[in-house]
């Protein structure tokens, strides 16, 4: 019996001895696990560690008699998991004949694939002065992290995500000090400590999976499901949506740890809490989350069923409050709370919804309300609505309701002004241009409606014995999600189907196999989240990868021609380089508009794309590269080109993606250093009717209030400035200009005023061409 | 040169990364003020506590609710727990069979087996299935169909490798009653499994 004496002696008839033999020399299989709960608990765990106990950073736990050759590596694979290791060569003990304290750099230098939410690893071979290497790190582009140590590793968490395609470097200044040697002898005369000079590590982010905006060719009918992953988090999300910057808002159960949560004695009472009685225990919260399910921060302790503004920066929420009161509030993505709305008796069962970015409608007593951010009733409408949805349309003031009496579409710019729809209408859904869809159910089946809020007409019927639900509209408005299920009580489980506009081409969405239900398309058209059963039948969030289709991408192919461009350049291939030239691109070059093979005593280092812009002309992309110089394999400057790209054969009558593109025309930026202050890193124009959005990212954590209309700016071609509400989401160092413009070319303009977290400024102006298509 | 190869916490042998010599004892007192200390105990009982924590409530989501409390309870009380003879994984043990039962208790309609009690009535299934999967997967199965307290013995036995004392220490029983938990779960396997009983014997 496997040498255990305690079964021996427990068991001496044969046949329990054969079953105990069988036990003992199999074993369960092993559980499913997450490859990052591991990790992901342990830094929970270390944070309330270090909250709770006080730790003795500046001596090392670790008993010195311990071979550091062997027990750093061993304690870098626990820390690493799926961590980024970005080996330094640093040297702290300075002592002569002393240890040196160090960690081979060398397989890590200049390491060109650091994802951008993952934690930097510091590895050390020795013990360092914890508490004075983590304050001698500088990291540029200025970035807020949050440092730890975890054995002989230093742990460098960003706060937020990094930019990505961005050059950061890692200084460690010399305030570093080694540890003091135990009972030095007075009598020895020590020897002065060199100073130790600035380390300096070097890594580049990784280029983002998919690009990060719907470009012009984006087509949500012809993504394909690629894969999926489980929200990090899952397991804690009881409702899940997407913000307009990608983010996801959850409801979690109350007293979930995580960035900003508070302890959990205080966590139960939420905030601002009113005068008067305590206020009662909450159940959930709402939390900003990843679009990995990663914890970002609690913004409305005590909340529940947020909503978020359409142009992104706040969110709606109800949050508990003393008397079985309910409070409808406005909160920032910064978790600070903005207004308080209205406050109602007993808790809401849905969401309040956003009508524009000032009013919010919203169910109480059976009846429909609608008020604006003050509070004030704004809209005169009696309706009523019992277990009915809500569904604001992002275009215009209309608002689809599931009445009592049936449902209708409000137009709130003429009060009472309703358009009935057809008898048995739920499930709303309205896409980025104005058009609604929703579902009818009939007995065996589900018809589906798409209208443009006030005409509709059938698209789609289910077949006899499914049913529809949760329709999500692709970003570009041209297809729906919907989850499909049985209706005639087979046990089949749900699933995903991807269906033109028009109601042609259903196509399954995922795997037949696993059960799928509630997608949500992410605004950028790159993801859906969606909820799937679990084996053992709970409903866990998940996100799967939606990938558009390559060979139906014009876009795609304009860009395919730009990175041969490219590589030639980088490769200092000047015959293949101008093989992607036209004559008049080949003459722009040839006459100095730009550099082909990069300025004398130079040469190109990487580039990447900054913007994909449909042109004014037909057929036509302007693509904004970013080119980088460099020496030893770290980036010392940047500039940029604006290339347009014209298909050839246009005077054929070929769909577009069957051409092929070259190069036509290029303006080129001056060159700007790096390191000295922070850049933009792209610019995104998206269409959100009537206007546009402009959003502009950093790769440097910004002080907000630098970032302003007086400080990011969108002229004419006149140079006229143009009329723009600009906001600041400081997680994702994002500047969002709203505007209205006609279609043209106007030009964006961000200023030396804006600085970072540290006050050190924009070293150049930054121009680049907006091109509002047709 | 590339990176080193990124190690997954899936991968990982936690446990096994502890250098040798290196006292238990020492490591737990170590970790009522330091939180590195903890974070090598923890890293140290991961992959058992999850395991564990699986083996009760079968369900991944779960098992990672449950793991989590354990450890931020464990963190909480460290400095409260005072060293009794038993590893320190038996203190983990016993939180997780307790926040484990905290879950069923929650669970309406949930049936706690008595010792007494006979297999569930899908026993038959579970034997059609334990003869269609292979012999180390059928054996298993037929643990998880075990009433709660046997089950929970037979896991930290035949899966965990615990002394009888400590599963006695865990359970809150005396070593008596475990020695009878395993023999009547034991007995319960063989009497149960007609087609595995045939072919061990």
């Amino acid at each position: 019996m496997m040498n255990d004496p305690e079964l021996e002696g427990l068991f001496s008839d044969p046949a329990d001895r054969a079953v105990v033999d069988l036990l003992k020399t199999s074993r369960p299989a092993a559980p499913p696990l997450d490859p990052h709960f591991h990790n992901y608990l342990r830094a929970k765990l270390m944070t309330e560690a270090r909250r709770m106990l006080p730790a003795r950073a500046s001596r090392s736990w670790l008993p010195f008699t311990l071979s550091l050759k062997t027990f750093a590596p061993a304690m870098a694979a626990v820390a690493a998991g799926f961590l980024v290791v970005v080996g330094v060569e640093i040297y702290l003990h300075g002592q002569t004949g002393g240890p040196q304290v160090a960690c081979d750099c060398a397989a890590f230098k200049n390491k060109t694939n650091v994802g951008t939410g993952e934690p930097i690893v510091i590895p050390f071979t020795g013990p360092v002065d914890k508490t004075a290497v983590a304050e001698s790190v500088v990291i540029e582009p200025a970035t807020s992290v949050t440092k730890q140590w975890v054995g002989q590793n230093l742990v460098i968490i960003p706060d937020h995500p990094l930019a990505p395609n961005t050059s950061y470097s890692v200084t460690f200044k010399p305030l570093a000090t080694p540890t003091p040697t135990p009972q030095p002898n007075p009598l020895v005369r020590q020897t002065p400590t060199p100073a130790p000079s600035p380390v300096v590590v070097h890594f580049t982010t990784v280029r983002p999976p998919v690009t990060p905006i719907v470009p012009p060719s984006y087509k949500s009918t012809n993504v394909s499901y690629s894969y999926d992953s489980r929200l990090a988090d899952s397991g804690t999300i009881l409702s899940a949506t997407w913000t307009p910057a990608g983010q996801i808002l959850a409801t979690r159960p109350a007293g979930q740890r995580g960035p900003g949560a508070p302890t959990p004695s205080a966590s139960a009472t939420p905030s601002p809490t009113p005068a008067g009685p305590p206020a009662p225990k909450a159940t959930t919260d709402v939390w900003l989350m990843s679009s990995l399910g990663t914890p970002i921060r609690i913004l409305v302790p005590g909340g529940s069923l947020p909503a978020a503004a359409p142009s992104g920066g706040l969110i709606a929420a109800w949050q508990i409050a003393p008397g079985n009161q309910a409070n409808l509030g406005v909160w920032d993505l910064q978790g600070v709370w903005q207004a308080n709305l209205v406050t109602l008796s007993g808790v809401p069962d849905r969401a309040p919804v956003w009508i524009g970015q000032d009013r919010i409608a919203y169910v109480d007593q059976g009846r429909l309300h609608v008020v604006d951010l003050h509070g004030t009733q704004a809209s005169g409408i009696t309706l009523s609505v019992q277990q009915g949805r809500l569904a604001a349309s992002p275009t215009s003031p209309r608002l689809a309701v599931e009445g009592t009496d049936g449902s209708v579409v409000l137009d709130l710019r003429t009060t009472g002004s309703t358009t009935s729809l057809t008898t048995g209408a739920s499930g709303f859904a309205w896409s980025s241009k104005g058009d609604l869809a929703f579902l009818v159910p009939r007995s065996a089946s589900t018809d589906l409606y798409v209208g443009d809020g006030q005409s509709f007409q059938k698209v789609a019927t289910s077949p006899v014995g499914q049913s529809w639900s949760d329709l999500s509209w692709g970003p570009d408005a041209t297809s729906l999600l919907l989850a499909t299920s049985a209706s005639n009580g087979s046990g089949v489980g749900p699933s995903l189907l991807l269906v033109n506009r028009d109601g042609s081409s259903p196509t399954a969405f995922g795997p037949p196999s696993t059960e799928y239900a509630s997608p949500q398309w992410s605004p950028s058209g790159d993801l859906v989240l969606f909820t799937r059963r679990d084996e053992g039948g709970g409903r866990a969030f998940w996100t799967a990868t939606a990938t558009p289709s390559a060979s139906d991408s014009a876009a795609n192919q304009a860009l395919a021609e730009v990175a041969k461009f490219m590589l030639a350049r980088i490769n200092g291939d000047g015959a293949a380089a101008q093989a992607e030239l036209d004559d008049a691109g080949l003459a722009a070059y040839q006459a100095g508009a730009s550099s082909l093979l990069g300025p004398a005593g130079s040469h190109f280092s990487r580039y990447y794309p900054v913007t994909v812009q449909l042109s004014t002309k037909p057929n036509a992309f302007l693509v904004g590269v970013r080119i980088f110089s460099g020496k030893n394999g770290v980036d010392t400057s940047f500039f940029e080109e604006q290339l347009t790209l014209v298909a050839l054969g246009q005077q054929f009558s070929l769909a577009p993606q069957a051409h092929r593109y070259l190069i036509d025309a290029v303006s080129a930026s001056p060159a700007m250093l790096l390191g000295h202050g922070p850049t933009v890193v792209s610019v995104e124009v998206v269409q959100t009717p009537p206007g546009q959005q402009v959003r502009v990212h950093f790769d440097a954590d910004l002080k907000p209030q630098t970032v302003s209309s007086d400080t990011i700016q969108v002229k004419d071609a006149d140079g006229k400035l143009i009329d723009a509400h600009v906001s600041f989401d400081a997680d994702n160092h994002l500047a969002t200009i709203a505007v209205k413009l006609r279609p043209g070319t106007y030009q964006l303009v961000v200023t030396t005023s804006v600085t970072d977290i540290n006050g050190n400024a924009l070293a150049q102006e930054y121009d680049a061409p907006l091109v509002i298509g047709r | 040169m590339g990176a080193p190869p990124v190690q997954s916490a899936a991968g990982a042998q936690w446990g096994a990364l502890m250098p040798d010599g290196f006292e238990e004892r020492e490591l737990v007192e170590r970790a009522k003020q330091d939180p590195d200390a903890f974070g090598a105990l923890y890293d140290r009982y991961f992959p058992q506590i999850y395991r564990f924590a699986y083996s009760r409530v079968r369900d991944q989501s779960l098992a990672e609710d449950v793991t989590s409390e354990v450890f931020f309870k464990a963190l909480r009380n460290i400095k409260r727990y005072t060293y009794s003879g038993h590893p320190f994984s038996s203190w983990l043990y016993q939180i997780t069979l307790n926040a484990v039962a905290d879950h069923y208790r929650g669970l309406h309609g949930e049936v706690d087996l008595e010792e007494g009690a006979s297999l569930p009535s899908t026993a038959p299934a579970v034997v059609d299935e334990v003869v269609r999967r292979d012999r180390s997967r059928r054996i298993w199965a037929a643990i998880d169909q075990l009433p709660r307290q046997q089950r929970a013995a037979m896991v930290l036995k035949f899966s965990e490798d615990r002394k009888i004392d400590e599963i006695a220490h865990i359970l809150g029983k005396s070593s008596g009653a475990v020695k009878l938990l395993l023999h009547r779960g034991v007995d319960r396997l063989r009497k149960e499994l007609p087609q595995l009983e045939a072919e061990l014997t």
